[in-house]
């Protein structure tokens, strides 16, 4: 058992949803992203989606889209982002990183090479928004044989037929896109994501995390209950260092404060 | 999977959220595009209201002034001032078939926009354009236009403001909205179907041709030169050639400035396979795949990426991968302009230049044909300027 089965065990145990932390690596520069880790998995992140910024995140909305622009311009490459999951792992962090990449970054470096260095400096999986199940083969294949986790994505607009296609492939947890969007959208209403958790706890037992358009305790608590493993938030948090950028370093005690709330809507968890 | 494939090129590279609407666009284009009825109806468009079938004129003046025959397949001719029509009358029929309320789009130029919304009037569709803040500023009477044909302007700010930078924010606008609304891509990029489905609607430019060249010469030309970036012109162009070995098929892209690599769109001469946009396709880009932005004064050829399809073929060597820098293509214009009295549009006088600065590609008998992709009236400042200098 590696270190993210470990933790979905453990927080089973507890009966507690998991909270995930989605961070660009190197907005606006290197030492803050990793402040901003040990800060969240201090405060109730139970693990960490280290994104790789990519100049052209298609998946993701404005917030995301300026943490990535600032962190390239601050001059973050991916072997930068891979030296940065060694970095807090020697600080202690014990948290599973999953790292969040846009297929076209570990295309250029290998997909091999890549998986091997993510592995060798302790990462647990990746997610690639940008390759679904059809593009997925042999690269699900290579990275389980490397003994990472693929994340795979399901979203609203996912068929029947689709989502056991996927389900099949599924390794670590499944990715819920809570909306028809881009990630900081807003979480209008809940009942379709509520109608997508049910279905996907339907067929796996595989964890289901939700993600996309979560900033709130309440929004955690709500789909916790309905039965989702866990959360992930990640610009809710870029929005607010983003108002202090000249130092973002002053906007950690807040912060810290949101990443308590959001786990306590994980907690108090009926099976 | 093969679908989609071009060699190693292609693909569907999108979030899970489209592949629904990629799927469903598949299986309609699949099932309604042969019907007699959407033929019908496509061709009679294309006829009646486009101007189609668009001449192949025999350019006399400029063929002696290269040395060899040279004929100009006018897409200029078509309605709305170049190609972009073809596809776009296509898609929206199609997407009026498949029940969709609204097209979105990105242009460039702003012939691909304009064309849509044309298409999205014709057909009964709301047309929403999404175009870079740059491009809105050197593209303004094309912005105009589509302004007054009631299509929806959306600026985008993010990047550098450019093709590049509109067709993510489409993509994103998109995913909220792929269940009402089509995106009617206007090059032969993107993810599977739409690179196949942009090359069918076009491939009609090829056709014609195909059949005027028999009839004015008995025999099909030496060469082929269009212009391009996706490739969408070049490929309807070549399509029915590809078989035809002896016909040589040229594909001039955006040298910009200098060939160097922050001045240029040559993405050919500079770049290497790398997934954009949903699709694996040669393309502009560092050592660590962050996209470079390309530069050329053409703004329809400003995108980093070659399509799948002309990215195969050029890797295979049946196409030969070309450029102009923008000072030949400027001079270009200027030699089209006194020999045949013909304004082309700064993208299509990379095909012109192309064929004036290569004489050692052609010989004296060979027939040549350009695809006179589309006309300069939305240039003209750019053009004046490079003539007269800063009025």
């Amino acid at each position: 058992m590696d270190l993210l089965e470990m933790k979905f065990q453990d927080l089973r145990r507890r009966c507690e949803g998991a909270h995930m932390a989605h961070v660009y690596y190197g907005d606006p520069c290197e030492e803050f992203s990793l402040k901003l880790v040990e800060t969240l998995v201090e405060n109730g992140a139970d693990m960490i989606e280290l994104g790789i910024p990519f100049s052209d995140p298609i998946a993701d909305g404005p917030i995301f889209q300026a943490a990535c622009e600032r962190a390239l311009k601050a001059g973050v490459t991916p072997v930068k982002c891979i030296q940065a999951i060694r970095k807090l792992r020697s600080k202690g962090i014990q948290a599973p990183i999953i790292v969040t990449t846009y297929f076209n970054i570990p295309y250029v470096m290998g997909f091999t090479r890549f998986l091997e260095s993510i592995k060798e400096a302790g990462a647990q999986g990746i997610l690639i928004p940008d390759l679904p199940i059809e593009e997925a083969e042999p690269y699900g294949r290579m990275t389980i044989e490397k003994g990472l986790h693929m994340i795979l994505q399901i979203a609203p607009t996912t068929s029947k037929t689709r989502l056991k296609m996927i389900l099949e492939e599924a390794s670590g947890f499944v990715y819920l896109i809570s909306l028809e969007g881009v990630t900081g959208s807003r979480l209008k209403s809940t009942s379709t994501t509520l109608r997508l958790i049910r279905n996907v706890k339907a067929y796996t037992s595989v964890p289901a995390m939700v993600g996309f358009g979560i900033s709130k305790r309440e929004n955690a608590e709500t789909l916790i209950q309905a039965g989702a493993d866990g959360v992930v938030v990640g610009s809710a948090y870029a929005k607010i260092y983003m108002e202090k950028l000249d130092n973002p370093f002053e906007a950690l005690p807040e912060i810290a404060k949101q990443a308590y709330e959001i786990k306590l809507g994980c907690k108090n968890r009926s099976f | 999977m093969t679908k989609g494939r071009f060699g190693r090129y292609g693909g569907m590279y999108v979030s899970e959220i489209l592949m629904h609407a990629l799927l469903e666009l598949e299986e309609a284009f699949e099932r309604i595009y042969p019907t007699e009825e959407f033929q019908k109806e496509f061709h009679g468009l294309l006829r009646d209201y486009g101007g189609r079938p668009t001449p192949l004129y025999y350019a006399r003046n400029f063929s002696k002034h290269v040395g060899f025959k040279v004929y100009l397949k006018r897409e200029d001719l078509l309605c709305g001032g170049s190609h972009k029509l073809n596809n776009a009358l296509g898609q929206a029929l199609l997407a009026k078939k498949m029940g969709k309320r609204r097209l979105i789009t990105e242009t460039a130029a702003g012939q691909h926009g304009l064309a849509t919304v044309m298409a999205g009037n014709i057909c009964g569709l709301k047309t929403e354009i999404f175009m870079g803040v740059k491009d809105i500023e050197r593209q303004a009477s094309n912005v105009n236009k589509m302004k007054l044909l009631g299509a929806k302007i959306k600026p985008v700010k993010t990047g550098a403001g450019v093709l590049k930078d509109a067709v993510s924010e489409t993509l994103r606008e998109w995913a909220s909205c792929s269940r009402t609304t089509h995106y009617l891509m206007g090059s032969t990029v993107g993810p599977h179907p739409f690179p196949t489905i942009v090359a069918t609607f076009q491939s009609v430019i090829g056709q014609e041709l195909k059949q005027q060249i028999l009839e004015k010469e008995g025999r099909v030309p030496d060469a082929i030169v269009a212009c391009g970036s996706g490739g969408s012109n070049a490929l309807g162009a070549f399509k029915p050639f590809i078989e035809e070995k002896g016909v040589r098929l040229y594909f001039v892209e955006g040298g910009g400035e200098s060939l160097g690599a922050e001045n240029s769109a040559a993405a050919f001469q500079h770049g290497s396979p790398g997934v954009l946009h949903g699709s694996l396709m040669m393309l502009m880009q560092d050592r660590w795949g962050q996209i470079r932005p390309s530069k050329t004064r053409a703004a329809g050829l400003n995108y980093p990426g070659r399509g799948p399809e002309i990215s195969h073929l050029c890797e295979e060597g049946r196409v030969k991968p070309c450029y102009a820098l923008d000072r030949e293509v400027f001079e270009a214009v200027g030699v089209m302009c006194r020999t045949e009295g013909l304004i082309p549009a700064l993208e299509t006088a990379h095909a012109i230049a192309y064929v004036l600065n290569h004489p050692e590609e052609f010989s004296r008998d060979d027939i040549v044909v350009i695809n006179y992709s589309g006309r300069g009236d939305k240039d003209i400042e750019a053009i004046l300027r490079y003539y007269y200098g800063s009025s």
